[in-house]
């Protein structure tokens, strides 16, 4: 796979997209700023999510086990899935038992991380996204490049032309109320039609047997209220314990995702609608592994709101598919590692643990900790570039020793001032890649201090 | 079975018990009265509604008088009409739709529906323009006091919609109307 510093350059080319991205994503946090900022208990909240999700998560058997008692005496059907393999055979079982043709699936960033949608293709099934951004990276083949804005890298020029070729929009029309209109008019017709709805979930409610899902367009709703059979998709984190503390998480989870005070709909589903079946799916894919782990189990507590993506310094301008990972920015530079330590074994360098990410992270999770803590695993599992390795080491000799350290600045200085480019910023020099070297003093901080401190006495 | 494989995968590593810690006293937001009624007016026009107040016996004839062919769900004849087993395509005609609202939320504006109040549960959100009608005295300050208010436990399906759906998913631009009701307006009595 290629590094994220790679397919950084790539995002990097288009200096002018790069710009709109950073600034757009940056509004974002700031509007998150403001509202968060209009409720004065936002601290108290945050805190109060952290411990809801940390106790969720210590009895975590117990609440999934209430969740399918309560949700089976409701009418429900519970079904478990170890992993991405098993959930997309359940899933197409579901489709297989229901005699299901036309699919609807609103956002899931569950069925993304499993798959879902190339295996039912290769098996002769579509599964039309309605979430528009999705539907927009689903016509051009591309992936998500944000949790919550999944088609934040484009412009509404690529949009129209997208639009134009598959809905048959006016050619060169990228008025987004114009774009928005025709993909209204389009999914209306797949809803109508649709026989199941696949949703994700953003909250599942031990106590009640009930699953929440939250959007601003209404297409969870229309899919799964129009269509015999609905499917909701949750990972085993998405758990909490009782209906009030809804209370908590629905206070956060809009305004840090997007600076809204709540998303447009806030829906709970419990009982399928009269003559429907109604399913909930639960998956492991790889979670368990990290409950209970000294360094990375916080990071199960996530609620998916992806605030660390607006404000991460490398994120806003590497662009979510720089990542190469389901999950982009700060939070899937953690949970990457976790699936498959060797493939994403660069994305946890790629932050510069401003600690911006922890800053905003709804359910205190400290995610610029567990970058620096997987920083250090994957260099000692020898995972990381020798070069890198190999450096490091040198930099521990030198700096660790006094006159090691004295001759070094010594030497570095004089090479800085008298070696001649071409030789300074050989290819293994990776700082001078993209930056110039500083401009070296005529001596250390030391000899200055020294100095200083002579002519004062 | 993966049920007893993914429970057994937990058990073995979920963590030391964890106490939550209710201790922290989250405060109310102070407002009252008039004070929660300001606050839901101001967040429903932030969230791109219109609220029209009104004194209790006003409500119908503006509505008759504004719309035409609305209808009116807080009426039992109507419901009848569009229960479950109702065609999705007469449902797709809906024009305008009222549905009386069991309680609004002042900190942003969201009104709370459930299958008592609805026909066929698509009702709300297949309408072109959806109406509530709420009573001042009905609205609760945060979602907290919102969640203690109800029981999930009382209804198959529950909503808060707060607001026309939207959609900023082309260039962040907002646009209104993305696959539910293109307008809302509450009528506050």
């Amino acid at each position: 796979m290629m590094s994220h510093a790679c397919k950084a350059k790539q995002f990097l080319a288009n200096e002018s997209r790069v710009d709109w991205h950073n600034r757009t994503l940056w509004l974002v946090r700031q509007k998150r700023d403001r509202v968060a900022a209009a409720v004065p208990e936002w601290e108290h909240l945050r805190e109060q999510a952290a411990s809801i999700k940390k106790e969720a998560l210590a009895n975590l058997d117990v609440y999934l086990e209430q969740l399918e008692t309560e949700a089976t005496r409701n009418g429900v059907t519970v079904l478990w899935a170890k992993d991405a393999g098993e959930f997309n055979r359940i899933i197409l079982h579901i489709i297989q038992k229901h005699g299901v043709k036309n699919i609807v699936k609103s956002k899931s960033m569950l069925t993304e991380e499993c798959g879902l949608n190339p295996f039912l293709h290769d098996r002769g099934i579509e599964v039309v996204d309605t979430d528009l951004g999705e539907r927009i990276i689903q016509f051009r083949k591309e992936t998500p490049s944000h949790i919550v804005l999944p088609a934040i890298h484009l412009k509404k020029e690529e949009i129209g032309e997208t639009f134009h070729e598959k809905l048959n929009t006016e050619k060169g029309a990228s008025d987004p109320t114009y774009l928005t209109q025709a993909a209204r008019r389009h999914l209306r017709e797949k809803f109508l039609a649709a026989d199941m709805a696949l949703t994700g979930v953003n909250f599942a409610v031990a106590e009640t047997g009930t699953v929440v899902v939250c959007t601003n367009e209404g297409n969870a709703d229309m899919g799964v209220h129009a269509a015999p059979v609905q499917v909701h998709c949750m990972g085993i984190e998405k758990i909490v314990p009782k209906q009030d503390d809804l209370g908590i998480f629905t206070r956060l989870l809009a305004r840090n995702a997007t600076g809204q005070a709540v998303t447009t709909y806030t829906s709970h589903y419990r009982k399928p609608k009269p003559g429907g079946a109604m399913y909930i799916v639960i998956v492991d894919n790889g979670r368990s592994n990290y409950l209970g782990h000294p360094k990375y189990s916080d990071s199960l507590k996530c609620i998916r709101c992806g605030g660390c993506m607006n404000t991460c310094p490398v994120y806003r301008r590497s662009g979510g598919h720089s990542y190469g990972y389901v999950i982009p920015g700060p939070i899937g530079s953690i949970l990457a590692p976790q699936k498959e330590a060797q493939k994403y074994r660069d994305l946890p360098f790629a932050s510069s643990l401003c600690g911006s990410c922890s800053n905003v992270c709804p359910v205190k999770i400290a995610i610029h900790e567990q970058l620096y803590f997987w920083r250090q695993d994957l260099t000692q599992q020898k995972r990381t570039s020798f070069l890198k390795r190999f450096s490091m080491k040198v930099a521990g000799f030198l700096l660790s020793e006094n006159t090691r350290y004295n001759l070094t600045g010594i030497l570095v200085r004089w090479a800085l001032r008298y070696l001649p480019h071409g030789l300074l910023y050989l290819p293994f020099n990776a700082w001078g890649r993209g930056r110039e070297l500083p401009v070296p003093p005529r001596q250390s901080f030391k000899q200055w201090y020294e100095g200083r401190k002579k002519t004062k006495n | 079975m993966s049920k007893e494989e993914i429970l057994a995968s937990i058990r073995k590593r979920k963590g030391a018990t964890v106490e939550v810690q209710n201790t922290v006293q989250i405060q109310a937001s102070g407002w009252g009265g008039t004070e929660l009624r300001k606050q839901f007016i101001e967040n429903l026009k932030a969230a791109g509604a219109e609220v029209v107040c009104l004194k209790k016996e006003e409500v119908d004839p503006y509505i008759a008088s504004t719309w035409e062919n609305v209808l009116d769900f807080s009426q039992p004849e109507v419901m009848t009409e569009y229960t479950a087993t109702c065609p999705l395509e007469k449902l797709n005609k809906i024009e305008q739709a009222v549905f009386r609202g069991n309680f609004g939320v002042a900190e942003n504006g969201a009104i709370w529906l459930e299958d008592k109040d609805l026909p066929h549960r698509i009702a709300p959100f297949i309408a072109q323009h959806l109406i509530f009608k709420l009573d001042t005295n009905e609205i609760v300050a945060t979602m907290q006091d919102a969640y203690r208010r109800m029981d999930l436990k009382d209804t198959g399906f529950g909503v808060f919609i707060s607001g026309p759906s939207k959609t900023a998913d082309i260039e962040q631009s907002l646009v209104y109307g993305a696959h539910g009701a293109k307008e809302l307006t509450v009528c506050l009595t």
